[in-house]
């Protein structure tokens, strides 16, 4: 049904969203624990900040990443003389820019979780003996894992989409930077493309399901785990 | 049918006292030299037309989707030729405007030189970087690109390296920002950006000649929209193109 071109597209887009997600996944469940836990002044500022992505358009974001992250930007250039790695125009800096527009999501779902943990099943655990550490690692970490997983697979689903701020910052490139999001709107401007168009676009549509379908159904299962009272 | 009527006097008292401005779709390329014209034909008195850029191809799409414009401008014909196929377009307005060049461009910084000709060492200049160009695929200044660089043996050789801009305003600003070597685009795009330099022009024998046509729309109810494409064709509009570095028809 789909030509190699487009199994590459959908390849290349799964391992886009994977790798942004892998990479954000430790920062935003810090990001997490920092927002719901934390008490420390300018939490307020630091939300608003994780939160500014999925406000800002996504032009205004793939600039920003283009001024930075370009070979001329400050932490391109150091990038690239410290560990000689490139972003721009690669398939890393399309896994950046999806990383950075699904970190919000990721943040939200995660803290909604972290919040939900019963602080007195954490409390007990140190009454027992436990240490700060020890109580993380078997009782708050395992009591919020659905909610985590659902905010990975939440995430996924938004860096499948990315479009704005990748197209500004990795610009279009078959193979490497073109997902699914960018090889339809490059579709759509060849004549006779339509088919092509309608078949990524269904894909786009099941995959998005299936993740958000996913992500539900982990975080109700969260919400019955750590939930204070019907029988965690 | 009173309601009709009413309505259509309505229409017509607003089209008489109020003429509206006409929506105007252009190729990127015409970006300062068509809001230049703008600007002289409201200067004349007229609503000044709202002006619309993108690539020819992202254009030529949402017209085909019924897009309530008046006037359209191509950088290619074929884009005008696919519209046309599908009624588009008023038949009898389509006029050829205006002609362009396509140039090698580096960052103004850059030493790169380079004769484009036929097998020139264009691999071997651009090392690891991406060549900017619009995407060759389907937006004119890449496919005139491809077709140019397809005849002077080279395309195979780059053709993996690459960035496609939506539009070639987008490959012009990959270039004057450094972070690809070297691209191609309208010689009035190099004209129009002070961070880049002309490296090369490509022969005109390379590709199809460059016209850029004109034509208004079938669903444009404008006259405002037909006043204007007349006056594209004027001596003070040609002169004005001719500023910004078009050649004319």
């Amino acid at each position: 049904m789909l030509s190699s071109e487009e199994w590459g597209i959908v390849a290349l887009s799964l391992k886009v969203s994977l790798v942004a997600i892998l990479l954000t996944l430790p920062i935003a469940y810090g990001l997490a624990w920092q927002l719901a836990r934390g008490r420390f002044p300018g939490k307020v500022l630091l939300d608003a900040l994780v939160h500014l992505p999925l406000v800002v358009p996504p032009v205004v974001t793939g600039w920003l990443l283009l001024i930075l992250f370009g070979a001329n930007g400050p932490v391109g250039r150091w990038l690239e003389a410290a560990f000689g790695i490139t972003v721009m125009f690669r398939w890393t800096g399309a896994a950046l820019a999806s990383a950075i527009m699904a970190l919000p999501l990721m943040v939200r779902a995660m803290r909604l979780s972290i919040e939900g943990v019963d602080r007195r099943l954490e409390a007990a655990a140190r009454t027992l003996g436990a240490g700060p550490w020890q109580t993380f690692r078997s009782v708050s970490l395992p009591l919020s894992l659905p909610g985590v997983l659902a905010g990975a697979v939440l995430g996924f689903a938004r860096s499948l989409g990315e479009f704005g701020a990748t197209i500004t910052f990795v610009s279009n490139i078959p193979g490497e930077t073109r997902t699914l999001p960018l090889a339809i709107y490059a579709a759509l401007q060849l004549p006779g493309g339509d088919a092509m168009v309608a078949r990524l676009a269904g894909i786009s549509i099941a995959l998005s399901l299936l993740a958000l379908i996913l992500s539900e159904s982990l975080a109700r299962r969260g919400h019955r785990h750590a939930g204070g009272g019907d029988g965690a | 049918m009173a309601l009709a009527v009413a309505f259509g006097l309505a229409n017509a008292a607003r089209a008489a006292a109020d003429p509206r401005a006409p929506i105007v779709l252009a190729a990127a390329s015409l970006q300062e030299s068509l809001t230049a014209v703008a600007d002289a034909w409201a200067r004349l008195g007229h609503p000044r037309p709202i002006l619309s850029f993108a690539a020819s191809s992202a254009l030529a799409r949402q017209i085909d989707a019924g897009a309530p414009a008046d006037l359209f401008v191509s950088a290619d014909e074929e884009w005008m030729d696919y519209l046309a196929q599908h009624n588009r377009l008023r038949p009898g307005t389509r006029v050829s405007l205006l002609t362009n060049r396509l140039v090698l461009i580096a960052p103004a910084a850059s030493r790169i030189r380079l004769a484009v000709a036929p097998g020139f060492p264009l691999a071997r200049a651009l090392g690891p970087g991406r060549l900017a160009m619009a995407d060759p695929d389907s937006v004119p200044a890449g496919k005139y690109g491809r077709e140019a660089l397809t005849a002077l043996g080279v395309w195979s050789r780059v053709e993996r390296q690459v960035a496609r801009g939506e539009n070639v305003r987008a490959a012009l600003a990959l270039v004057a920002r450094g972070e690809a070597p070297l691209g191609i685009v309208f010689a009035t795009d190099a004209l129009a950006s002070p961070a880049v330099r002309v490296v090369g022009l490509f022969p005109a024998t390379s590709h199809a000649p460059i016209r850029y046509p004109v034509a208004r729309l079938a669903r444009s109810d404008n006259p405002e929209g037909e006043a204007f494409r007349r006056f594209l064709l004027s001596p003070q509009a040609r002169a004005t193109f001719r500023r910004f570095g078009f050649g004319l028809r």
